[in-house]
């Protein structure tokens, strides 16, 4: 399969005044990875660790600092007029007109990517179906629920059959009915052909979904592949036992003793070890803590999710960082 | 051509929108009826005016103060488009980005065309005399002009951080240049000093040739000078506000 984007050393940073004086944020530091054709490519990662400043460098919204991007064979710098005939983009805030019914969106959107009336009449009226939206199209946005404008606002990005949609967290702010709807529908695009490149800070989101993932952290990709294997790459089970911060220290430097623990990681009232297997050496974890008289609050044991990849990679959790969710 | 088949369509973009707010419109509307009921019988007063040239001597000027306020609400529309992602959506497409600005300008100059020539013919029932050719040449000046204030509104509501920036920048604007514009009063009557910075305002040039126009000469110097400077200031501005639609804003 060919490579439809393909982005090497690509580096971003913005001047930001704080406390009244300028400093250089580096929002994206020197990022490569490439998505193959008619894949769903999740870019992973918390907010704020540059996520969206990448998808709007890669949709010509933002100029590049350094390094090359190439997107359906054009170079980002040189032809960004050529790349925005081939891609969509549906940004977070979704950008549909309020004051105007969904089908007027999307008439108006394809004629602006040069569809003649005709042409954009009929592929609006299979987007509105493929959509579930024939009901409410011809109904003022400003009624839509949130569900259905965001499906207005995937339907409107794709309304020129671009080679790439790209998606800035699909499903924020949906139900989880919704979210599982939507991921169905873009299951469907890709059935097409389309390769859907999509941010996302739900772990579970990226596991289902996609075919690759990147994960990014503080404006660097910290590991890149397919979910499975980036799974593989960690240890087979993840136990996590709960117990007070001041017994922490203390449980660490027990379990760093132990050869079958491979990787320790502390975070908050919780310690997780990564273990080859996870049933037969729970009962030795159990018994050595006792003998220490350290009280267990709880004790879990998982497959390992990208949360953990996440987890082991970065020394922090992605489910419990809290500023996420805002 | 691209860009025109584009303008087009923000263009009827912006008109439907219009059509599904009248509120809008009819509150564009009171502006000027309110000054020609509550503020023209007072020039009447005025030895110099005479209650017979009241109409005659202040209309012109009133529809180019009308002219001046019909690009201003721009801003804040694109300023909330902006801030719902509209913007973003036509930025990343491959638009041209003179006919996304042209579309707002248009509207802008086409509601005001209508509005106008409704207070013109309101202005009749008063004793305006209406000479249809001054009028024809008077109403093209004065839609240079409303595109001006449009194009600079549109890119004003781009780069304003919110619509309280927008609000400090055009109410700061608007008065001084009402003010130093004769249009309320002649600045014939104001001393020296005041009657020189009035030279340094295009909206003073517009309104002394549009007191020339609506009186049926259709070209003088004045005419001249108000013509110039409104082109010169169309085209600084339509590239000054395109360029910034061009530009990367986060």
């Amino acid at each position: 399969m060919q490579n439809v984007i393909e982005i090497d050393n690509l580096r971003k940073s913005f001047s930001v005044k704080i406390k009244g004086r300028k400093t250089i944020v580096e929002a994206v530091r020197g990022i490569s990875f490439s998505v193959r054709s008619g894949e769903i490519f999740g870019f992973l990662g918390p907010n704020g660790a540059g996520k969206t400043t990448t998808l709007r460098m890669l949709t010509t919204l933002l100029p590049v600092d350094s390094g090359k991007a190439m997107i359906c064979g054009y170079d980002l710098v040189r032809h960004a007029k050529e790349i925005r005939r081939h891609i969509g983009y549906v940004s977070q805030l979704g950008g549909a007109d309020m004051e105007a019914t969904g089908r007027e969106n999307l008439l108006l959107q394809g004629r602006l990517y040069g569809m003649s009336r005709v042409d954009t009449e009929k592929r609006a009226d299979e987007l509105l179906d493929a959509f579930q939206l024939v009901e409410v199209a011809d109904r003022i946005v400003r009624t839509y629920s949130g569900g259905q404008k965001r499906r207005l606002e995937i339907a409107m990005g794709m309304i020129h059959r671009p080679k790439v949609l790209f998606l800035d967290e699909p499903t924020i702010g949906l139900d989880p009915q919704n979210r599982a709807n939507l991921w169905g529908q873009i299951r469907q695009l890709q059935k097409e052909g389309m390769t859907v490149f999509l941010t996302t800070h739900y772990l579970d989101e990226a596991d289902i979904l996609c075919d690759g993932v990147a994960i990014i952290d503080s404006g660097k990709i910290i590991v890149e592949g397919t979910p499975s294997e980036l799974k593989k790459r960690i240890s087979n089970d993840v136990i996590q036992i709960r117990l007070s911060r001041d017994k922490m220290q203390r449980a660490r430097n027990l379990f760093e003793a132990i050869s079958f623990i491979n990787e320790i990681v502390v975070e908050g009232e919780n310690i997780y070890l990564f273990v080859k297997d996870g049933a037969q050496v729970l009962p030795p974890i159990f018994e050595l803590l006792n003998n220490n008289g350290l009280q267990m609050q709880s004790v879990t044991m998982t497959r390992p999710s990208l949360d953990d990849v996440f987890l082991k990679y970065t020394g922090r959790s992605l489910r419990d960082t809290k500023e996420w969710i805002a | 051509m691209k860009v025109v088949r584009e303008t087009e369509l923000f263009f009827m973009r912006r008109m439907i929108e219009q059509v599904r707010s009248p509120l809008w419109f009819f509150m564009g509307l009171i502006n000027p009826l309110l000054y020609l009921v509550l503020f023209a019988p007072l020039l009447g007063g005025i030895p110099n005016v005479g209650r017979d040239g009241v109409a005659d001597a202040f209309v012109p000027g009133l529809l180019a103060l009308f002219a001046l306020n019909s690009g201003t609400g721009i801003a804040w529309i694109v300023n909330n488009e902006r801030t719902i992602g509209v913007i973003e959506r036509f930025r990343v497409s491959p638009v041209s980005r003179l006919s996304l600005l042209l579309g707002n300008v248009l509207k802008d100059v086409v509601m005001f065309l209508i509005t106008s020539l409704m207070v013109t013919v309101v202005s009749n029932f008063i004793g305006f005399h209406i000479h249809v050719l001054g009028l024809a040449v008077l109403f093209i000046l004065l839609c240079l002009l409303t595109a001006i204030v449009s194009a600079a509104c549109s890119g004003l509501g781009l780069i304003a951080r919110d619509i309280g920036t927008i609000a400090a920048v055009v109410t700061g604007l608007q008065l001084p240049i009402t003010l130093l514009s004769g249009v309320l009063l002649p600045i014939s009557f104001g001393p020296t000093w005041l009657q020189v910075i009035a030279h340094f305002n295009p909206l003073y040039y517009v309104v002394e040739a549009s007191r020339v126009l609506a009186s049926g000469t259709l070209w003088n110097i004045k005419v001249f000078w108000a013509f110039t400077i409104m082109v010169l200031l169309l085209v600084v501005t339509i590239s000054w506000a395109t360029n910034i639609y061009r530009k990367a804003i986060s």
